[in-house]
């Protein structure tokens, strides 16, 4: 205990003068005064809950901010047309990593932020980048180098019903046999107060869709996208395991016709009462709890997704970011804006006001920060995201043909096909589509 | 306003180059517009579409398209796969539905042709689900079709037949689809050979009648041979149509499950727009082109009844 306190004092003093080292050398956020900021927002949770105090940060530096918002189609069209003419002029806009990261990078899109993090003129000394759950800042770099701040994170966990586990004395699953024994045991059960039977499990099955929520599973049994030297690893001994899996359990205990279910289908069934579990983004919870559509408001329990066979952890962590372009004009200038938007305060108030999933540990801990959704949800998203594998799409520049590709192979599995055969083929295709676009 | 007349050009007289040049070509400056208009926005592009259907083009600012002659039509005829799996949908998709609409849409039209009480209503009726929106549509069979909740199984289930998973079922998704383009168009086929009955000439049904002839004979021997121009022009339609389908593929099942759907027109849309592979997506037209071509082609010989 002593050396507890002594610790503690130490800690104390230490705070203190870096305190005032701080207080000496206050950080300057009015040093680009007068500058311009084009910042391209996609239509987002995210986006809506921070537009409001972008007026802040106006009057904290002085930098005037052009912001520009369209629905998701449109933003990425529009950020990669104005990226591929070479002209652009934008200066942040929200990147999701897993899905151009690659593409952009290889391009040489992204201008790293690294020195600017590194840089105490730059950043704030309160701006604790360590504080970030660790597999969102893993998320946002890319072949080593960092392209800004995560503002959202999502991962694939395990939404089951608690009513109906409880009813018939069923474990909760934390490992994918357990998983796969509930199912079992549940489906055919009824689950709604008509009494018709409801499905074991219910999830993505259509083919690119499918394959961002079976990367999931494919971790928890210890298979991966590609071996560490960028070789196709979809047809490897865990990787066929994860893909038989995942089309087993759809075939025997789901609902039938899950080869063309997106999560629209998907959650609509789960939120109607019709299934007993659901793995899918945990960010759908609006959507499960939503009081005009859904039937199973306050029986959901929110779990991580369930463990493979030697522990491993199978939580996907998906998360969006700001990330800045090589041609941004005022590089500086927008990693101030990059950096406000993501320090403790913004997160705070994003948080506690909209509800987003932010990544900040701090504020996860926090109890008014978590206070906006289920608490075993926050429990479960804070743990997720410091395990999981940010590996949600397999990192590669042609990122939507290859999820066809592997699609395809989970679709034959879900109709009940030749595993084996067809991870082969989509190990073979893989590699052509990477041989045709990441020539170097 | 005085500023502004001084800038005017002098009122321009007869013997000027210009108007003179109008007066003496006036097909040529008249239609001007229109044929820049045509030029820009359908003959350029089918020209570049053929031009970069040479080339190979990954969509980034950082590799310039790259001249390689037919090596995308060789790699679609000889290794790809899905552009096999997806001529053949094609092909299949067009045959089933137009047959099924030629033979429902004829038979409507013999129906609506007759006198009855109410005609004029019921046609009104039967041309209805052409005038729909083709994604609405889809939507709303996409929920009939639905394996658990949907209409049809039920349907299916009152003559003791299914259940049957419809368009998640790969032997199925095809004639499933097929049957909503065929609800939808059967109209159109319905309203071109009402048009054609109605020009029909009665003298040839008079000396049948005078001969002694069955209803059953008229139709074989007088109605429908004199119908086929009509009808041949339905088809044509119809099938190049069809070749090109779309938005309900696209809606209903985005060519899935796995790649089952997938006709021509929605692997190039992938390939050019999700995969980036400008170049082959080119390709991929140009053959889609050529088939849609080599189809009117052979159904307008046979019109012509010069097969």
């Amino acid at each position: 205990m002593k050396i507890c306190k002594a610790v503690v004092a130490l800690g104390l003093l230490a705070g203190l003068l870096l305190a005032s080292t701080a207080q000496a050398q206050q950080f300057n956020w009015q040093q680009f005064k007068g500058t311009q900021l084009r910042v391209l927002l996609n239509k987002h949770p995210w986006q809506a809950a921070i537009e409001p105090h972008l007026k802040d940060f106006e009057t904290l530096t002085g930098i005037k901010l052009i912001t520009e918002v369209y629905p998701e189609d449109q933003f990425r069209a529009k950020v990669l047309v104005e990226l591929t003419s070479g002209a652009s002029s934008i200066d942040v806009f929200m990147t999701m990593p897993a899905q151009e990261g690659l593409k952009y990078m290889r391009a040489d899109w992204y201008q790293p932020v690294d020195e600017f993090l590194k840089d105490p003129s730059l950043t704030a000394p309160d701006y604790n980048w360590n504080d970030f759950l660790d597999k969102t800042r893993e998320a946002m770099v890319i072949e080593g180098k960092l392209i800004g701040p995560p503002v959202q994170v999502e991962n694939v966990s395990l939404m089951y019903r608690k009513d109906v586990f409880q009813k018939y004395g069923v474990k909760v699953p934390t490992t994918l046999d357990e998983m796969e024994a509930a199912a079992k045991a549940l489906n055919g059960k009824p689950m709604t107060d008509d009494g018709q039977p409801g499905f074991g499990i219910v999830n993505r099955g259509k083919r690119a869709a499918a394959t961002s929520m079976f990367a999931g599973m494919l971790y928890a049994m210890g298979g991966s996208w590609l071996t560490p030297d960028r070789e196709p690893a979809i047809n490897s001994e865990e990787a066929i395991k994860a893909i038989d899996m995942w089309g087993r359990l759809l075939r025997l205990y789901g609902p039938p016709g899950s080869e063309n279910n997106h999560w629209y289908e998907a959650s609509s069934i789960f939120s109607q009462g019709k299934a007993a579990m659901y793995t899918d983004a945990n960010s759908l919870w609006p959507v499960i709890e939503d009081a005009q559509k859904s039937k199973v408001i306050g029986k959901v329990g929110y779990a991580l997704f369930p463990r493979g066979p030697k522990g491993q952890y199978g939580s996907t962590v998906a998360v969006w970011g700001l990330g800045m372009p090589k041609t941004a004009k005022n590089q500086k200038a927008a990693w101030l804006f990059m950096q406000w938007a993501t320090n403790k305060d913004q997160v705070f108030k994003v948080q506690t006001e909209k509800g987003v999933l932010g990544c900040r540990d701090a504020v996860w801990k926090d109890p008014k920060g978590k206070a906006k959704v289920p608490a075993d949800l926050a429990e479960s998203l804070a743990q997720g995201s410091k395990v999981g594998t940010p590996f949600w799409n397999p990192p590669v520049v042609a990122v939507a043909e290859v999820r066809d590709a592997v699609g395809a192979a989970i679709v034959t599995s879900i109709q009940g096909g030749d595993v084996k055969a067809a991870a082969n083929k989509a190990a073979a295709d893989m590699k052509r589509i990477m041989a045709e676009t990441e020539k170097k | 306003m005085t500023t502004n007349s001084r800038s005017l050009p002098p009122p321009a007289r007869s013997s000027s180059g210009w108007a003179l040049f109008i007066e003496r070509h006036p097909v040529l400056v008249f239609t001007s517009p229109a044929t820049v208009v045509v030029f820009i926005l359908m003959v350029f592009p089918v020209f570049y579409t053929v031009y970069m259907s040479l080339h190979s083009w990954f969509a980034s600012s950082v590799t310039a398209p790259e001249f390689i002659g037919l090596a995308n039509f060789k790699r679609a005829f000889t290794q790809d796969e899905r552009f096999r799996n997806a001529v053949w949908l094609t092909l299949y998709f067009t045959v089933l539905a137009t047959a099924m609409q030629v033979v429902l849409g004829v038979a409507l039209a013999l129906l609506l042709n007759r006198p009855f009480r109410g005609k004029g209503f019921f046609r009104s009726i039967f041309l209805l689900p052409m005038v729909a929106t083709p994604v609405a549509i889809a939507l709303v069979w996409m929920m009939m079709y639905n394996p658990t909740l949907g209409v049809m199984n039920y349907l299916v289930g009152l003559v003791g037949l299914g259940p049957f998973k419809w368009v998640s079922d790969v032997r199925l998704v095809i004639p499933a689809l097929a049957v909503v383009d065929t609800w939808e168009w059967t109209p159109l086929i319905t309203l071109i050979t009402l048009a054609g009955l109605a020009t029909l000439p009665l003298e040839p049904y008079e000396s049948a009648l005078i001969d002694g002839a069955t209803p059953a004979q008229m139709f074989w021997r007088i109605t429908l041979p004199l119908l086929r121009p009509t009808i041949m022009v339905a088809l044509l339609f119809r099938s190049i149509d069809c070749l090109k389908t779309f938005d309900i593929i696209y809606v209903m099942t985005a060519g899935g499950p796995g790649f089952a759907s997938e006709t021509l027109n929605v692997y190039t849309f992938q390939v050019g727009l999700f995969y980036f592979h400008i170049g082959y997506a080119c390709s991929l037209l140009v053959i889609l082109f050529a088939l849609v071509l080599g189809v009117s082609l052979v159904l307008i010989k046979v019109r012509r009844g010069s097969w």
